[in-house]
């Protein structure tokens, strides 16, 4: 860089205009810097930012997010005293590290959403609140009040952490009019109860005989959660389960899973009831086009398909192994950040925000999602939300995911799984292999010594 | 960053300060003055945390505990050799070095030489190809993911207006990390650009005119003349293409957060994944201190390539 | 277009070109000219394009055209309106502007130890320094991370400033450019009596000018500009950089292309000023020295 010499003088106008573009740049600065004093404050000094400003933290976009800012404007609303500070990022992993790393980091929000089974880890990790039962009855939230399960999945080592607004299970999508030529309706118009292996199968090829393609879709290609859900709502109805202790140890059913691999493979690749080569997308695409009688996915899912105006209804995902009914699910939940700055008013502002959450769960339930709080779960409004309210009793036998460091939603557990049972439905693996498979992948993740 | 001084600095040997009179031990004195504030933030934030890096490769240490935590040995070693996805993420780093450095290199050599050919309106050239270059990752990646959007991206409008079939660019394994190394073409060819179009000044105009004078068409001239005389720049942009694209993070955290399906997730974001998500921060030791030396590696060998062709230009 | 075209066609070297194939690269350079103006174009769309973007409103985004209805600063507004996007420029001027000056200061301070004094071990302590340039800052997140979890500096402006500093390549090219000063310059200052601070500070320094403002400039933008670490350092919204808070924060309402633009567009802005003003000092920085990010 020393090919100009340092002697080289400047014209004058160069000066002037240079001048003029750093001092507007420099003016700007100032004003950003002047017009935001508290920020720059904690970013030089770490002081705390705002005292007393409830800072939430959410991942939802689409439908949901759509719903969360009307009830945040209902929370504004009602309490106009309290500043809040609401921050949509991004979803998935980038959010949850981002929650961890701003607790490490002492600046975390007050209240943030997580799902039921991310948060175990969390507590785990000394990161959140423990939160006094008293503290909340002041707030009118006691455990009675919660769908009973919902509650009890949620408590780590008996204690209370995470307060939960929903559960989001695993549902049955059905095309009203594909049925209904079906013969699978009854004089309601409701899908007649599907019920064991041979019952699951004849409704899939009786929609197929209708579409003249498929019976039913399921995201089987690069889609780390469906296979999964599937899966799992399966094999728990045969009564297995995959972890335990933790996930120190895996107690993988070979019969039980070898069974319900079995069934799957009879569906995607023998009988070919299901595309067995299509992605998250495309099976949603397949469904709202009419190609397809039935999809399984989240309930969340409810606002593609009411958006795409085509006639569908929801239900439980049908008991096809005949255990006591089961069915894969997981929980938002609220949940309070360890704080540095915590006291006794932000406590109260953040907890009286989580309930102010919970008091609009109509508009939460709207999305799909099963309402955690029963004052409205059990009123006659919710009963008349349909479909959302068809399924509701999937709350009560909602299976999670089991614990451990690496399990969760999005979490390297369920890619693990997906792709096994994936490549089952797909035809490039036998179910035996897919088992040995899980197995060899599970038990690295099972013997690394938990990092919580 | 990376750096080297090849270009435009006269190689002359500067031998040590002529001794002058006075005493050394003030000098010394003098010197640790000036040197402590630059060797004390140095050591605290450099040296220190790669000595650490290194001792924490060794233990289970976890990002939510304090201290190290038990003893691991070799084993955060042996796991990262055995993982696939370390693997893979490492050879996500590497494809995407090997798609991005050769067009990177052609495409700035020929846009140089064109603009070389061209006496007016080189400022307008230099704006067109270096502004991207000063663009943040972020403001890149936003633009690009913009283009890119299935059915409403410009580049997709523009390939269907070509009676094709527009490939999800982002969401395809296949067309993913393609569509990133072209977003990364657009966004640093200005420096290449920059470096070979000052390569070009300094090569004497005499040459050309000699060779036109014997007959040598333009064609040539780039054969016969430019391109070698270009060689010690070549050998830098590309050092420095190589370095930059094995540090490659940005790009896939924002455009496609290494997926679909972790097809396109470098190494770097491995290491943020397995230390910052599973708060596993000894193995995400290990894994750096194995990235490290892959650098050190690609280092070595530029430092080999230059020290050759010095000694040829001393021949 | 044809303008530009007009102008680029005078070839380079015409004076000395008065053969019979005078004509032949006449044509060629004209060739030339038009395949790198029909390359810079391509290279100016993108930019120009999430400009059109930025000016429509929302709604006008689910056409791919570059016709603009309804032209609008609105998105420009709804982002200074809501969201942070004014602390996030504070943090990234803050950081930036503390950074460049630090490496600045410090890195000359080190090169003049190095270049000027004589003392015991110096090729040592050169190596020592010059051994920083074969560190990639990014493999040392996780143990710097760490570091600054434990000084309880996360979430402060100075965990982004402080390993931003010692930048040894800055202190190699000071050093390159105070060993081609003449000595004799401070040896006459000694004569008079001048202590070394001063021939650093009034002798050495004021020679040093483009090296100054080259490896600020470069300082600033490397500290605008880096993303992984502030990412990781930076997690609260109200203390992210630019770059972090647009890669991280997203709108509640789904995704809105005419904002997400207008975003991108204010978070180049200080930078592309900052180009425009030190144009040819950026790119000749490059040139001589082969400064990357």
């Amino acid at each position: 860089m020393n090919r100009s010499a340092p002697s080289r003088s400047r014209s004058q106008p160069v000066l002037t205009r240079r001048s003029v573009l750093l001092g507007a740049l420099g003016g700007a600065g100032a004003v950003a810097i002047g017009g935001c004093s508290s920020p720059v404050a904690a970013g030089l000094t770490n002081t705390p930012l705002d005292p007393g400003t409830v800072d939430y933290w959410n991942l939802f976009g689409g439908g949901d997010g759509v719903r969360m800012q009307q009830m945040l404007a209902g929370y504004r609303k009602a309490h106009p005293e309290t500043r809040l500070q609401a921050v949509t990022l991004a979803w998935g992993n980038p959010y949850y590290t981002k929650l961890s790393l701003s607790t490490l980091g002492d600046k975390p929000p007050s209240v943030a959403v997580s799902h039921l089974t991310r948060m175990k880890t969390f507590a785990d990790a000394g990161l959140l609140q423990e939160l006094n039962l008293d503290d909340l009855a002041r707030h009118g939230m006691t455990p009675d009040k919660f769908n009973k399960r919902a509650w009890q999945a949620g408590l780590v080592g008996g204690k209370v952490y995470a307060i939960p607004l929903d559960t989001h299970p695993i549902v049955l999508f059905y095309n009203t009019k594909v049925c209904k030529q079906a013969g699978l309706l009854d004089s309601a118009g409701n899908l007649k109860p599907i019920a064991g292996q041979q019952g699951f199968l004849d409704a899939l090829e009786r929609a197929k005989k209708v579409t003249g393609q498929y019976g039913a879709t399921l995201g089987i290609n690069g889609d780390s959660g469906s296979p999964w859900r599937f899966f799992q709502t399966m094999y728990a109805q045969a009564g297995g389960s995959v972890l335990a202790n933790n996930g120190t140890k895996i107690v993988l059913d070979d019969a039980k899973a070898k069974r319900v691999l079995d069934y799957f493979r009879t569906l995607a690749v023998e009988r070919k009831l299901m595309p067995s080569s299509i992605d998250y997308q495309g099976a949603i695409a397949l469904f709202a086009n009419g190609q397809s009688g039935f999809h399984l996915n989240g309930e969340w899912e409810i606002s593609t398909f009411q958006t795409a105006k085509m006639p569908f209804s929801m239900t439980l995902v049908p008991n096809v192994f005949g255990g006591p009914y089961a069915v894969q699910a997981d929980s938002h939940t609220l949940v309070l950040p360890k704080h540095p700055a915590q006291d006794r008013r932000l406590l109260d502002n953040s907890l009286g925000f989580v309930k102010s959450m919970l008091d609009q769960s109509l508009t939460w339930a709207q999305g799909g999602h099963i309402p955690a709080w029963q004052p409205f779960a059990t009123s006659e409004a919710y009963r008349k939300l349909t479909p959302q309210s068809n399924y509701a009793a999937a709350a009560n036998s909602a299976v999670y995911d089991p614990p451990g460091w690496y399990s969760g939603s999005g979490s390297t557990f369920g890619i693990i799984m997906s792709s096994s049972i994936g490549a089952v439905l797909a035809g490039q693996l036998t179910p035996a292999a897919a088992i040995a498979q899980m197995r060899s992948k599970l038990s690295v993740l099972a013997e690394t010594p938990s990092p919580v | 960053m990376t750096a080297t001084t090849t270009v435009g600095r006269p190689r002359a040997d500067r031998g040590p300060v002529r001794p002058r009179r006075g005493t050394d031990s003030s000098q010394a004195l003098h010197a640790a003055g000036f040197l402590s504030p630059f060797v004390i933030l140095y050591v605290l934030f450099i040296i220190g945390p790669a000595l650490y890096m290194v001792l924490m490769s060794f233990f289970h240490t976890s990002l939510v505990k304090p201290g190290l935590g038990s003893f691991a040995g070799l084993t955060n070693y042996a796991e990262a050799f055995g993982s696939a996805d370390f693997w893979s993420s490492l050879w996500h780093t590497i494809w995407f070095t090997v798609l991005t450095t050769p067009p990177l290199i052609l495409l700035s050599l020929l846009f140089a030489l064109l603009a070389d050919r061209v006496v007016r309106g080189r400022w307008f050239f230099r704006l067109a190809f270096f502004a991207p270059y000063i663009l943040p990752s972020a403001v890149m990646a936003l633009i690009w993911v913009w283009l890119y959007t299935p059915a409403l991206g410009l580049l997709t409008s523009a390939v269907t207006s070509l009676g094709l079939t527009a490939p999800d660019w982002l969401g395809n394994p296949n067309w993913a990390m393609i569509s990133l190394a072209l977003a990364t073409l657009w966004w640093t060819l200005g420096f290449n650009f920059v470096l070979y179009s000052a390569g070009l000044q300094d090569i004497p105009r005499e040459l050309y005119e000699a060779a036109s004078i014997d007959g040598a068409g333009p064609w040539q001239q780039i054969r016969r003349i430019t391109i070698p005389m270009l060689a010690r720049t070549t050998t830098l942009v590309a050092v420095l293409q190589v370095i930059a694209s094995l540090k490659v993070f940005d790009q896939m955290y924002i455009m496609t957060s290494g997926g679909p399906n972790y097809s396109t997730r470098p190494v770097l974001e491995y290491i943020y994944d397995v230390g910052f998500t599973d708060f596993r921060t000894g193995y995400a030791a290990a894994a750096s201190t194995l990235f490290f030396l892959v650098v050190l590696a690609v280092s070595a060998v530029w430092l080999v390539l230059t020290r050759n062709q010095e000694k040829e230009g001393v021949a | 277009m044809t303008t530009i075209a007009a102008t680029l066609e005078r070839e380079a070297h015409a004076s000395a070109l008065e053969h019979s194939a005078d004509r032949h690269v006449r044509i060629f350079n004209r060739v030339c000219a038009g395949v790198l103006v029909a390359f810079a174009i391509i290279w100016l769309v993108p930019l120009a394009w999430a400009l059109d973007t930025a000016l429509k409103p929302n709604a006008e985004t689910t056409t791919t055209t570059w016709w603009i209805h309804n032209p609008t600063l609105a998105s420009f507004r709804a982002l200074f309106q809501q969201g942070d996007i004014l602390n996030w420029y504070a943090a990234s001027f803050i950081t930036s502007t503390i950074t460049a000056a630090c490496t600045v200061l410090v890195a000359s301070m080190a090169a003049f130890a190095l270049s000027r004094l004589r003392f015991r071990r110096r090729q040592l302590v050169f190596w020592f320094v010059l051994a920083g340039i074969m560190i990639p800052p990014q493999v040392l997140m996780v143990p710097q991370f760490r570091e600054f979890n434990g000084l309880h500096l996360l979430n402060t402006y100075w965990a982004v400033i402080l390993p931003q500093i010692p930048t040894a390549i800055a202190v190699f090219i000071f050093k390159q450019f105070f060993d081609g000063l003449p000595r004799d310059l401070d040896e006459a200052a000694r004569v008079d009596g001048a202590g070394f601070l001063r021939v650093y500070w009034q002798v050495i320094m004021p020679l040093a000018r483009p090296v100054v403002s080259a490896v600020a400039i470069f300082s600033f933008v490397w500290t605008w500009n880096n993303l992984l670490w502030p990412l990781l350092t930076l997690t609260n919204p109200q203390l992210m950089t630019i770059p972090v808070g647009l890669a991280t924060v997203q709108g509640a309402y789904g995704i809105r292309y005419a904002d997400t633009m207008a975003g991108a567009i204010l978070g180049a802005l200080p930078l592309v000023l900052l180009f425009l003003v030190f144009q040819r000092r950026i790119v000749e920085g490059i040139a001589g020295t082969g400064l990357k990010g």
